[in-house]
């Protein structure tokens, strides 16, 4: 008896429908609940900073601008710092720690990605944010309170940047993760080639991240959309201030931790909960913009160098 | 007395404890093709990494014993690997161009980490100078801004050779820098070698006791880490001393 043929494609199949289908919906709720807010303020909702919440719906009036800077914003500090901080930790585990050392602080990046991220916001509350404010916000705005991004005066210290520097603490081992195994990956006679050239530890280790950027970049963009998405920790540092500002001292919003603060009672106001829709739908935009940008970055590379 | 390009004096070679260059002592005169022939697996690519210190990537590989380059041992103390890597060049046995630099930067590359060029028409001059040199010039000089991806892997190989001269070596050592070649690239290659020894000593790492008769000047026979016997080329397939370059000149071994 033969026996029938089944098609892998026809299993498979049904279960990219389902998961592109509740994208697709998840997408069209948000869209649907921001739409009374789109009506009543238009673009401003995304263009203005403006928060007024009554119990009579006509004076009611939303703009979330502040949340959608503090979301950037604070991921751009968190990338700033992820960097350094990953290129540094995978060039160190690959390249300088001994083998049993090298295991051990593979497993501590992978546990530090997995933590609970509230476990993080508190630490931030009680050691980050205190350390951060005694010894850089306090002597940066004494010297250099001139600049505008010092010049907000650090009084609780929850800010824009003990958001941006939490965030990139808690991003790095994602960016590592990726970073680190590609630069293992990198075949041995490249480093060859280089130290054969008489090139420092230091000049090599450079020329051999040239190697893997587009490695790089992934890394970047997934640290970035695990940054911009982050609730929890940000919503415990970052203040809840409706203060649009380029003061890196100075307390604000991001769009999750809007939601995560103002959602709870937002079903009291007619137009909250639109709003904080619409302020969702932004972070689906940025992380297609984000995750768009990432794959041209890799087309073009591709389109050059063949590795 | 002849003037050395490089000499061994009982050059041990380890990974771990296992012993795989066992007690070499050789002498490579200046200005010639000194070929380095023996079957795969006897040790060639690890001692011909002995003469730069690229073992030292290797935290397994010790060396023991003494490497003279021009008379000087490049295992005192006092000595800087990278200075010594400055001097002697290094060919791959696969062609190894670094794929995101240009041809222009991969032959750059060299003089700019060691500052070798004052100004930037000089390091024209130098990548030109290198690219002819290695008979480049013509297939890539209009596409110095390209990166490798396109070049075939001759002209790869070539590239490479080119990066290596770039910095002026003393010596070239070059391991079986055809083996992953087609025959014309290979030809090529063979040819370069006649017009570089004018100026440089080439150490060639080769599996194939062809290719060492067809381009050297002298023959080095290795078989499980020791040599067995080293003489000029011509004296070595003619007239072997010793049995097993016999069986291996004549392929009746590995
Ligand atoms: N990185 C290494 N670690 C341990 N042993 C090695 C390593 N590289 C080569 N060997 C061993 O050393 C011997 C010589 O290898 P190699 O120098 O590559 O020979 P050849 O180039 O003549 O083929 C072989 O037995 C090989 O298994
Ligand atoms: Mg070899």
């Amino acid at each position: 008896m033969k026996r029938r043929q089944i098609n892998l494609r026809h299993i498979l199949m049904p279960f990219v429908v389902f998961v592109f289908a509740l994208f697709v919906l998840m997408l069209a709720v948000y869209v649907y609940n921001s739409m009374p807010i789109f009506h009543r303020e238009g673009l401003d909702i995304y263009l203005k900073n403006m928060w007024k919440a009554a119990e009579e719906p006509s004076k009611e009036h939303y703009g979330v601008l502040v949340a959608i800077w503090g979301s950037i914003y604070t991921s751009v500090i968190a990338i700033l710092i992820t960097l350094p901080l990953s290129l540094a930790y995978s060039v160190f585990v690959i390249d300088y720690a001994p083998k049993r050392v090298k295991e051990w602080l593979i497993i501590l990046s992978d546990v530090m990605a997995g933590l609970p991220t509230i476990i993080y916001g508190i630490w931030g509350v009680f050691v980050l944010v205190p350390l951060l404010k005694k010894i850089v916000m306090q002597p940066l705005h004494n010297y250099l309170s001139f600049l505008p991004m010092c010049s907000y005066p650090p009084i609780t210290g929850f800010s824009y940047l003990s958001a941006g520097v939490l965030l990139g603490i808690m991003v790095a081992p994602f960016a590592s993760a990726i970073i680190r195994e590609a630069y293992q990956m990198i075949p041995f006679t490249y480093r060859e080639a280089i130290y054969s050239l008489g090139a420092t530890r230091l000049e090599a280790t450079k020329i051999l991240l040239g190697y893997i950027k587009p490695a790089i970049y992934s890394g970047i963009i997934l640290a970035f959309g695990r940054a911009i998405g982050e609730t929890t920790a940000v919503s415990l540092v970052i203040g809840n201030t409706f203060n649009l500002s380029l003061a890196l001292f100075a307390p604000g919003y991001t769009i999750s931790s809007l939601i995560a603060n103002q959602f709870g009672n937002a079903f009291i106001y007619e137009y909250m909960t639109s709003a904080l829709f619409a302020a969702g739908l932004v972070l689906f935009a940025i992380g297609l913009v984000v995750n768009l940008a990432g794959i041209y970055l890799l087309r073009r590379w591709e389109a050059n160098v063949r590795l | 007395m002849i003037e050395l390009a490089l000499e061994t004096r009982d050059l041990k070679v380890y990974y771990g404890n296992n012993m795989v260059i066992k007690g070499v002592n050789l002498k490579v005169p200046k200005n010639v093709v000194f070929a380095l022939m023996g079957p795969s697996g006897c040790g060639k690519s690890t001692m011909l990494r002995a003469f730069n210190r690229l073992l030292e990537l290797n935290s397994e590989a010790r060396v023991e014993g003494e490497v003279r380059i021009l008379g000087r041992n490049i295992y005192a103390p006092n000595v800087d690997p990278i200075e010594v890597r400055r001097e002697v060049g290094m060919v791959f046995q696969y062609p190894n161009p670094f794929p995101h630099l240009t041809i222009y930067d991969n032959v750059a590359i060299g003089l700019k980490l060691n500052g070798l060029v004052r100004s930037k028409e000089e390091l024209d001059k130098r990548v030109e100078w290198a690219l002819k040199k290695a008979a480049l010039w013509d297939e890539v000089k209009d596409r110095l801004d390209d990166y490798p991806s396109n070049l075939s892997g001759g002209q790869r190989q070539r590239l490479v050779i080119a990066r290596a001269l770039a910095m002026k070596p003393k010596i070239l050592l070059m391991d079986e820098p055809t083996a992953n070649i087609d025959p014309v690239g290979t030809k090529k290659i063979e040819e370069l070698l006649f017009e570089l020894k004018k100026k440089y000593t080439i150490i060639l790492v080769t599996h194939s006791p062809a290719q060492a008769a067809r381009v050297s000047d002298y023959v080095a026979f290795l078989y499980l880490g020791e040599l067995i016997e080293l003489g000029p080329t011509r004296k070595v397939f003619e007239n072997p001393e010793h049995e097993l370059t016999e069986q291996y000149v004549t392929g009746v071994l590995g």
